[in-house]
């Protein structure tokens, strides 16, 4: 006889719908996946490339930042959330800020696409927040079921 | 962010000037894996078998890049590189964001392939 774990066995049903639903509040659930766009994206405009924001797993959840561009709010780090923006070529500096502030500086060349993950550690009191950049094929498959949510 | 208390990995930069190269300049493969610290704790890898064009020359160096992986100078904050190299010995790391230059711990001397084709 197979028997299935069930941690919130036992939990009222109403208390559990109560907490899937402030768990997944803070996480990227509707908007098209990366996966459903990717073909259908035009390629930037000429002489602008392209960077992938992403936070491709739902660990601090509720710890969601602005993103910026050049110390420009371009958006938030929604957990399984992505978007992106075509920017001209030239060096940009991404940065997000909880109790301290994280930062990545890359280059971007004219059609080029760029990806970075943002990645979450362990804070004082609250989680450290930092940009990464990741290698195309591993950001393909680390983005392809994360949501859209702005561009 | 100087001064900040979680800042506790940090990396010298020292300001320099960038001279770009012609392309089709010199270019090598690395026959190795290779690991080079920047006395942050954090690093650098570089995988066996990437390409590496010159892309320049700083006063500390000639510049490399690649486009077979990423290259990063990681600390509290992450800056991506190129490698600079004098004599066949990696010396150090450029950051074209920053316009400076990180030096390596300890200089290493790589083994390439000169001339090799991508």
């Amino acid at each position: 006889m197979t028997r299935s774990i069930r941690p919130f066995r036992g939990l009222p049903p109403l208390l559990f719908a109560l907490l899937a639903a402030l768990f997944l509040s803070g996480c990227a659930t509707s908007g098209a996946t990366y996966a459903d766009l990717q073909a259908k994206l035009p390629p930037p405009p000429p002489g602008d490339g392209r960077i992938f924001i992403y936070r491709s797993t739902v660990a601090g959840a509720a710890v969601q930042p602005s993103v910026k561009l050049n110390d420009a709010v371009i958006g938030s780090a929604v957990p399984r959330g992505f978007f992106y923006l075509d920017r001209p070529a030239g060096d940009y500096t991404i940065s997000t800020e909880t109790e301290v502030k994280r930062s990545l500086s890359l280059t971007l060349a004219p059609g080029q696409v760029r990806y970075v993950r943002i990645g979450i550690a362990f804070g004082f009191f609250v989680g450290h927040v930092y940009p990464e950049l990741v290698e195309d094929a591993e950001a393909q498959s680390d983005i392809a079921g994360c949501h859209l949510t702005g561009s | 962010m100087s001064g900040c208390a979680f800042d506790v990995s940090y990396v010298t930069r020292v300001p320099t000037t960038f001279e770009p190269a012609a392309p089709n300049g010199p270019n090598w493969v690395l026959q190795q894996p290779q690991s080079i610290g920047v006395g942050s704790g954090f690093p650098t890898r570089l995988r066996q078998g990437t390409h590496w064009q010159r892309a320049g020359t700083i006063p500390q160096g000639d510049v490399f890049r690649t486009g077979d992986q990423i290259v990063t100078v990681e600390a509290s904050n992450t800056f991506e590189a190129m490698v600079v190299l004098r004599d066949n010995t990696l010396v150090g790391f450029y950051l074209p964001v920053e316009h400076s230059f990180v030096a390596a711990t300890e200089p290493v001397k790589l083994p390439i392939q000169q001339g090799a084709q991508p």
